[in-house]
This record gives structure tokens, C-alpha cells and sequence, in this order.
């Protein structure tokens, strides 16, 4: 049995939306509200969900690079919420994070040379160790030591992806938030990123939490994967199950809505109605009741909780076990 | 063919820059006939956006030209008529949406007040009635409160409702074709299945053909009854939509199809095409895709093939059709091996 890499017990983060100096009830966006996990080692676990169901924020909260409002994180059995700025610097060395949009992330100023030996020279390795470990990487990522005198902009979107990976492998990271990494890259460079990044896990024994939206691609990459609705998880299963047998009514239009590259294919489409509800002012009871297709009144007025319903299976759903197989019948 | 609506025939649109001409569009040719929805398909930089954009007419803004080639709506020619003339065309019997509807939304003017101005400019109806059609056009879309949303500026909208707004504005002057430049990519899949679903439903209605410009195989699939694939400003391949996903002639398409991660289908590693699109102003000799293709022979360095009808109504730009197609089957076959 794997130990578990990373724990998140009911992890909240709200951002304040501007004060009213006559109102006292400050209002708050819930970004990410009330979320628990856990990340085994080596493994994939993929956090999917529209645009403003809080995913990012989630990976930003487990890098530190946000605070959360409320909950714990545990790293390797050590609680880092708490740590200050020079405490979590120790800790930063095992997990480092890819970014989206690989034109944002990186300096246009420095040679890629110097974007890998940042995170080098801020964990202390020496000069030579440096120079070695650079020219190491960049065969690793696919590229190749006259690179590295470059700038970012004389490289295109999927190989500075590539400079991104080396740049969060650098430190011998064991755990790699990837924040939608191939979102940006056309399909042909796409596919390249993804094999890249299943070779480095092997090579390493990385485990990634996955953040990404496209369906198809996280059935491809993970072995665990959560479903996130306006920043809360509505299920949580191995992807087997998950994308076999959806539970969540959500799930289930999630993966019905997914456009499948086969014209012969003719498949009964859930079509939800309405758009996703403003995180700063969620409906009450379960989120998803005003699309979804079985809502009862209960689910207006009660929140569903985020139950086990069998083992390793987690879903947010009060009626989980009536919708389990219906749409086969 | 007298069905035909629009046709594209050798179209090149050259940019001048300060580095010399790039060739955005360099020789695409395809037919769309009434009430049919055509996929344009390509990555970043395949000229497919230029393509639409020349169509339009709209390249007067840019360092773009027309450098050769036709593009005939209903038998005139689009490339010769003035600014007066694509003017009435514009709107009336081409229309446009574009990818970000908020980019294309005046953020200034109220909903409504866009919608009707191409409603009096091109239909010549009064105020009240264009309102009127307004609002029709915005149920039609399947936008709840019309009424109130004419009122409302395009900020105050989602994203998924801006598209309709504009999908509604396409369509408000019932055009014979539509452009649609990734009409879905800037919305969420739940988003995107709504507006797929009014698009289909739209058209079919009206019986107006869409051009359908994606780098998504899976609307294609859904939405398209041919296929055009595109490649370095060139038409590398085009069929029917069963042709080109069952049967994939270009070693570019075939790599593209075999490099999607698919819903359903497990695989360890995908396939994936090697390098990157070469940028305009260091094309390679013959070929465009040669230095890519896992199939290039002497000849696909040297010389361009020309585009060229293998089966019926499919056709390929690629020297390995050009061989005795038993041979070249065979070839394939046993470098896929």
C-alpha cells in the first residue's frame, strides 16, 4: 500500500469581494470551499471542472502560493499550513509547478540557462552541480544543450512547455502541480507534452496532481480523478470508474457534453441548461440543483455531503445510488 | 454541381512584413454547397483564420492581399468586387462569429441596439420592427429574457450567453453562409454542447451552410458533413467526414487523428507527430510536411505533390497517393508495423 503524499483536510479559500463600510456582512467569492483529499505517491490525481470551479485555486492553495482560509495541508505526514515564507522554502524543493501558458511563465529576459539554474541557486546546489544538472535536463525535456544560451521567444508554445517541465524538475521535486499544461498546445504538440510527462513519472516516481479541463485528456494521464463543481468536489473515483460509471449527475453531463472525433458515433446527449452559478453567490442547498436534470426538492435545500459510497469512491450527491447505472437501462 | 453556394479555388493571401511575404494562405481550394456545413481543421499558424477572414473581405486592415485564386459566392466573384458591394454581402448573405464574442460585441452599445443595426442597415426595416426581429432572434437563441437583455451592455452577460448574442447577430438577416471562426473554443464543454446544439438547430432550420473553422476533431465529428484539413497554408486533405476519420489519406491527418487522447479509448502512449508547424518564412523546399512525415521519400524534399482527387470526392496532397495505390498501401502498412 502506497502512503499518502499529500493530505488536504477541508481546505477553504475565500477572496473578500470589496468592503462596504455600512455593511458588516463582508461578502466573499468561495473559490475553493471546504475540500478533502489525498494524493498517493506516485500516482495521478486529476482535479477537472469548468472554467471557475476553483481548480486553479486548489493547486495554487496546495503549492502555498495562496493561503487558504481555512484547513489543513499535510505533506509527508507534516502539517505545512502554518509555515511562514523561510519555513515552506525547505519544503518548496518537493513540489514545483507547471503552468498553463508556457509564453506567461517564463522570464523573457533570461536565457533558458538561467530559468532552470533559478530554483538551483535558491536550494543551494554549486556551481559545477549546476552546470551538470542543466545539461542534464535539457536532454530529459527533448531539447538540447545549444538551447540553452536562448531566450523564450526564439522557442515555440510546446517547447517552452518543455523548458517549464525542466525548470520544475530542477530540484528533484516528488510532486508536480501541473496546472493545465497542454491546454495552450496545439494536438499534435499536445500529445508530445503528455508522453513526456508519463516518461518523467516513470523515470522519477513523480506523482502529479493534474488540473485540467479536457475530459479526454485526463482519462488519458490519471489514475484517480476528481470532479469539481463551484469549489467543492461533487465525486472523486479511480478513472476506471469514474469515466465507466459516472455517479454525479454532473459527471455524467461532463462526459456526455465531451465532443468524441468518430462521425459514426451517435450518443444521447445530456445537455445542461443555464450557466454555472456566480461562485460569490452559490445557490443553497446542493450547487448543482438549478441544472440539474434530477433535482428534488430536497436537493434545494439541503447540501448534499461528500460521502464514500463504496470503497475509494467518493460522491456528493443525495441520490448517488438511485443514478448509479440509470442511463444504461 | 449547381448546389454549390461558395467556392474557394486556389486562394493565396500573402502578408508583406518587414521580413519579406508570408504566405498565410497558399493554394486552398474547397466547394460548400447549400445548407452542407464544411470543417476547416489545422493548428496554430494553417492559415485557416486567413482563409475566413478573405472570404469576408476583412484584410483591409491588415498588411494582407489577395495575391491569386477566386473565391465565386453564387457565381460572383468576391475577390474583385469593391468595398460598396462586400459591404451588402457582408452581414446579409455571409455572416461571421468569431471566437471571443467579447471582442467582437461593442462594449459601448446596448445589446439590442447592435443587433438592430444590422437588422435596419441590411433589411430596411423601422426601428420597432427591427426591435422586434431583436427579440425574436434573441428567443430563438434561447436567451430567456430578451426584453431585458436588449437593454443590458455585453459585459453584463456569461460567455456562453455573448455567443448566442452573436450567433443570434449572425443570423438575424437570415445569411446563406456562416462563418463560424472556433465558434466554442473560448466556452466550457457543458457551454459548448448548448451552442453546437443551437447552431445545428439554427441552420438546419434555415438551411444555411456553415463554414466551421476548429482545430477540435471532436466537433468536426460532430457537426461537419465534409472535411477540409489544412497545413502551412496549404489544403492537405478533403473528403466527407466518414472518409476522413474512418480512412485518412494524408500521413498529416492520419497523425493528427492518432495523436488525440479519446474519451473511451485506453491507450499507454499516443502517437504524436514529431517537431513543430514550420513558420512562414522558413518553409521547407517540395512537401510542407516533410521534415514531420514518418513516410518522406526523395521526391517530397523536392517537389511539392499537387492536390489531387484518390478516391471519389476525396482528395490528398501527397506523393504517396500518387504511387500505384497498391504499392503505397503496402508501403504504409509496413512502416506502420
Amino acid at each position: 500500500m502506497q502512503k499518502n503524499l499529500l493530505e488536504v483536510h477541508n481546505v477553504k479559500k475565500y477572496f473578500p469581494l470589496k468592503k462596504n463600510i455600512f455593511n458588516r456582512n463582508q461578502e466573499f467569492v468561495k473559490a475553493v470551499d471546504g475540500i478533502s483529499f489525498f494524493v498517493k505517491e506516485g500516482e495521478t490525481l486529476s482535479i477537472v471542472g469548468e472554467s471557475g470551479c476553483g481548480k486553479s485555486t486548489t493547486g495554487r492553495v496546495l503549492m502555498k502560493l495562496l493561503e487558504p482560509t481555512e484547513g489543513r495541508i499535510i505533506f509527508e505526514g507534516q502539517d505545512i499550513t502554518d509555515l511562514n515564507d523561510d519555513q515552506i522554502r525547505p519544503f518548496r524543493k518537493e513540489f514545483q509547478m507547471i503552468f498553463q501558458d508556457p509564453y506567461a511563465s517564463l522570464n523573457p529576459r533570461l536565457t533558458i540557462k538561467e530559468i532552470i539554474e533559478e530554483p538551483l541557486i535558491v536550494h543551494n546546489f554549486s556551481k559545477e552541480k549546476r552546470a551538470e544538472r542543466i545539461e542534464g535536463l535539457l536532454e530529459v525535456v527533448g531539447l538540447n544543450k545549444y538551447h540553452s544560451d536562448r531566450y523564450p521567444h526564439e522557442f515555440s508554445g510546446g517547447q517552452r512547455q518543455r523548458i517549464g517541465i525542466a525548470r520544475a524538475l530542477a530540484v528533484h521535486p516528488k510532486l508536480i502541480i501541473a496546472d493545465e499544461p497542454v491546454s495552450a498546445l496545439d494536438v499534435s504538440i499536445q500529445s508530445q507534452i503528455l508522453n513526456l510527462l508519463k516518461d518523467l513519472q516513470e523515470q522519477y516516481k513523480l506523482t502529479y496532481v493534474f488540473i485540467a479541463h479536457d475530459l479526454s485528456v485526463v482519462e488519458h494521464i490519471s489514475d484517480r480523478v476528481g470532479v469539481m463543481y463551484l469549489g467543492r468536489f461533487v465525486e472523486l473515483a479511480s478513472r476506471d470508474k469514474l469515466f465507466e460509471n459516472p455517479l454525479h449527475p454532473y459527471t455524467k453531463a461532463l462526459l456526455s457534453a465531451v465532443p468524441i472525433p468518430d462521425p459514426s458515433l451517435k450518443r444521447e446527449r445530456i445537455i445542461l441548461k443555464g450557466d454555472i452559478p456566480s461562485p460569490a453567490n452559490p445557490p443553497l442547498g446542493c450547487t448543482f440543483h438549478t441544472r440539474c436534470p434530477f433535482a428534488q426538492q430536497v436537493c434545494k435545500e439541503r447540501v448534499p455531503e461528500f460521502r464514500e459510497i463504496e470503497e475509494g469512491r467518493f460522491v456528493a450527491c443525495h441520490f448517488a445510488e438511485e443514478l448509479d447505472g440509470s442511463l444504461d437501462d | 454541381m449547381d448546389n454549390t453556394i461558395l467556392k474557394v479555388n486556389n486562394l493565396q493571401t500573402h502578408f508583406t512584413s518587414d521580413s519579406g511575404v508570408v504566405k498565410a494562405v497558399d493554394g486552398v481550394s474547397f466547394k460548400v454547397a447549400k445548407g452542407e456545413t464544411l470543417g476547416i481543421v489545422g493548428e496554430s499558424g494553417s492559415g485557416k483564420s486567413v482563409t475566413s477572414l478573405s472570404i469576408m473581405g476583412l484584410l483591409k486592415d491588415t498588411s494582407g492581399k489577395i495575391a491569386g485564386g477566386e473565391i465565386f459566392y453564387e457565381g460572383k466573384d468576391l475577390t474583385k468586387a469593391n468595398e460598396n458591394q462586400m459591404r451588402k454581402i457582408r452581414g446579409n448573405d455571409i455572416a461571421m462569429i468569431f471566437q471571443e464574442p467579447m471582442t467582437s460585441l461593442n462594449p459601448v452599445y446596448k445589446i439590442g441596439r447592435q443587433l438592430e443595426e444590422a437588422i435596419i442597415l441590411h433589411l430596411k426595416f423601422s426601428k420597432k420592427q427591427a426591435r422586434k426581429r431583436a427579440i425574436e432572434m434573441l428567443t430563438a437563441v434561447g436567451i430567456s429574457r430578451p426584453e431585458k437583455i436588449v437593454h443590458e451592455y455585453p459585459h453584463q452577460l456569461s460567455g456562453g450567453m455573448r455567443q448566442r448574442v452573436m450567433i443570434s447577430m449572425a443570423m438575424a438577416c437570415g445569411p446563406k453562409v456562416l462563418i463560424a471562426d472556433e465558434p466554442t473554443t473560448a466556452l466550457d464543454v457543458t457551454i459548448q454542447a448548448q451552442i453546437l446544439d443551437l447552431m445545428r438547430n439554427l441552420t438546419k432550420l434555415s438551411n444555411t451552410a456553415i463554414l466551421l473553422i476548429t482545430h477540435d476533431l471532436g466537433v468536426v465529428a460532430e457537426m461537419c458533413d465534409r472535411v477540409v484539413v489544412m497545413y502551412a497554408g496549404r489544403a492537405v486533405e478533403e473528403s466527407d467526414v466518414h472518409s476522413i476519420f474512418k480512412n485518412p489519406k494524408h500521413p498529416y491527418t492520419q497523425g493528427l487523428l492518432e495523436s488525440i487522447p479519446k474519451i473511451g479509448v485506453r491507450v499507454e502512449r499516443l502517437q504524436s507527430i514529431p517537431g513543430n508547424v514550420p513558420i512562414p518564412s522558413n518553409m521547407p523546399e517540395g512537401c510542407k510536411f516533410a521534415p514531420r512525415c514518418k513516410f518522406a521519400m526523395d521526391i517530397c524534399w523536392e517537389e511539392e505533390p499537387e492536390f489531387k482527387e484518390v478516391s471519389f470526392q476525396h482528395f490528398s496532397k501527397c506523393w504517396l497517393n500518387e504511387e500505384v495505390s497498391q504499392n503505397a498501401k503496402k508501403f504504409v502498412g509496413s512502416t506502420q508495423c
